[in-house]
């Protein structure tokens, strides 16, 4: 589903965020980006959806050479894959409905598909009963779940979320996360970047951590290992 | 049709529109105010050519024969200036017919029954198509046979073609500039609009709308901010035109003004057109530039 193949990003005030990282993630994974502020995590999310441009390196993305993209392209890879923040990016003048729809309209989707779909979304997400409610009236728990409906309803094979709990409390952080697992389930590849240790010790999936631009490890059933000094492994 | 598709884009451009209702105001009537400057200069300078075609058009070539001048040499101009295509018409004066006609133009301050013998020569009047072919006509009948000279307002259409030709070129410079400052102050406006909008182009971004989709609402925008501007400034200008210009063509009786040389549906057009051409442009710029970082 993603090839990174030796890249690297430097950004135009020279500051290397990543330095020549190679990642593969299959078809239906489910991956932690792990590593402390500022360690390139969300720069590498930004490049799969290309927001931003590698410096060197080839990057691939369900069959699209994202890397090589032309800007007249990118709405075509956009649509491939589903994007979810910290601070949900929720329009606050639109209902949950029309937030989740507004992924459809903007793509020019039929009326038709869009009844059909936002009803889908926000029953996989738990919120269909608050969908005439505004983003003003959510918990954040609840945000985070329109945002996640926002990026699911047009059906991506990836989704990638960039610390989908980061202004959640524990109990909104394992909903999400259960969310999460739960669309995974249903084959969507989805890819967490996070510095929340207790959700990725939880859940003991694939772990990628990210030092200083570079990926250290890389492991299956992996741990967070924040705070933990050099050589420390939590054992299992 | 997918109305559902209607209805939410009409939506889209409505909540714009109506949010930021100041700028809009502002931006319209920038475009108002441009439109009804333009559509004055290009008025008074429809009827500016126009008192000068009307005078260009009355320009008659006088041609005198000399004294013995034969029938066949005056019947021979009379032919090749029939053929020339740039003639309009042609018409002989007698000598008799042109004491006449002194004699009717000068009310008799001058003592015709003095005259001994008639001295005035045959000649003919002529009348060109277009002034800018005066003199070349008038040059050509001179070299004839039989020709002892040729008048004209050598002075006047001089002037007046280069008055013509002035008023064309200001004309433009000062379209161009009214278009430009009109232009920049509606981009202005877009941009203004696009920066609230910022977050919400982001997300549009983000779930893969293109840009030209992105692009649609501003446009229309931009389009009404135009639209509505010009059909402003032309209720203005309409206004002017029945209450200000009688009055300006009364307190200027020495001057032959005459609107009707100006086609109001064709100005009328023009101008809606124009607004709506800067609106649309000068938004299509504004949210290009955008898009572009």
């Amino acid at each position: 589903m993603i090839s990174v193949r030796n890249v690297s990003l430097t950004y135009p005030n020279g500051v290397r965020a990543l330095d020549n990282v190679s990642l593969e993630i299959g078809k239906g994974d489910f991956v932690f980006l792990v590593g402390h502020s500022g360690t390139g995590k969300s720069s590498l999310l930004r490049l799969l959806y290309h927001e931003t441009v590698p410096t060197s390196g080839e990057i691939t993305v369900d069959g699209i050479r994202v890397d090589r993209l032309k800007r007249g392209r990118i709405p075509a890879l956009r649509r491939h894959l589903g994007v979810v923040f910290q601070d949900y990016k929720l329009l606050n003048d639109k209902t949950v409905w029309e937030n989740v729809a507004f992924a459809m309209q903007v793509t020019g989707a039929h009326t038709k598909d869009i009844m059909r779909q936002v009803p889908r979304a926000l029953d996989l997400v738990g919120l269909s009963h608050k969908s005439r409610m505004f983003p003003g009236e959510l918990s954040g728990g609840e945000a985070q779940r329109t945002a996640i409906a926002r990026a699911l309803v047009n059906n991506p094979k990836l989704l990638l979320c960039d610390e989908p709990t980061g202004n959640l409390d524990p109990s909104n952080t394992t909903e999400i996360m259960e969310l999460l697992l739960r669309i995974n389930v249903k084959g969507t590849t989805v890819v967490v970047a996070t510095h929340n240790q207790a959700v990725v010790d939880r859940m003991r999936r694939r772990v990628v951590r990210l030092e200083d631009g570079k990926i250290v490890t890389d492991e299956e059933r992996g741990y967070y290992y924040l705070g933990l000094g050099q050589g420390q492994v939590l054992s299992g | 049709m997918d109305w559902g598709k209607v209805k939410f884009f009409l939506g889209e451009v409505l909540r714009n529109f109506t949010r930021n209702a100041g700028m809009q105001a502002t931006a319209i009537g920038t475009v108002a105010i441009t439109i009804v400057l333009l559509g004055a200069f290009l008025f008074v300078r429809a009827t500016l050519a126009g008192l000068g075609n009307d005078i260009l058009n009355q320009i008659e070539i006088s041609v005198y024969f000399t004294n013995d001048a034969s029938t066949h040499q005056e019947d021979a101009v009379r032919a090749a200036l029939s053929k020339d295509p740039r003639v309009a018409s042609v018409a002989f004066v007698s000598k008799q017919a042109g004491l006449k006609e002194l004699r009717a133009e000068t009310h008799g301050v001058i003592d015709t029954s003095l005259l001994t013998e008639n001295p005035l020569p045959d000649k003919f009047r002529v009348r060109v198509h277009d002034p800018a072919s005066v003199q070349n006509v008038a040059l050509a009948i001179r070299k004839m046979s039989g020709v002892a000279n040729v008048v004209y307002p050598q002075t006047i259409v001089a002037r007046l073609l280069q008055l013509g030709s002035v008023l064309r070129r200001v004309g433009i410079v000062v379209i161009a500039v009214f278009l430009l400052v009109a232009g920049i102050i509606i981009s202005n406006t877009i941009r203004l609009t696009v920066f609230a909008r910022r977050r919400e182009i982001s997300i549009m971004q983000l779930v893969g709308a293109t840009n030209m989709y992105i692009r649609a609402p501003f446009i229309c925008e931009g389009f009404l901010d135009g639209l509505i501007g010009s059909v402003i400034a032309i209720g203005l200008l309409t206004a002017a035109r029945f209450m200000l210009w009688p009055k300006l063509v009364l307190a200027l009786p020495w001057i032959q003004l005459n609107a009707s040389t100006v086609h109001a549906p064709a100005l009328v057009a023009e101008l809606i057109l124009t607004g709506a051409a800067i609106g649309i442009l000068s938004s299509w710029i504004s949210v290009g530039r955008h898009l572009r970082t």
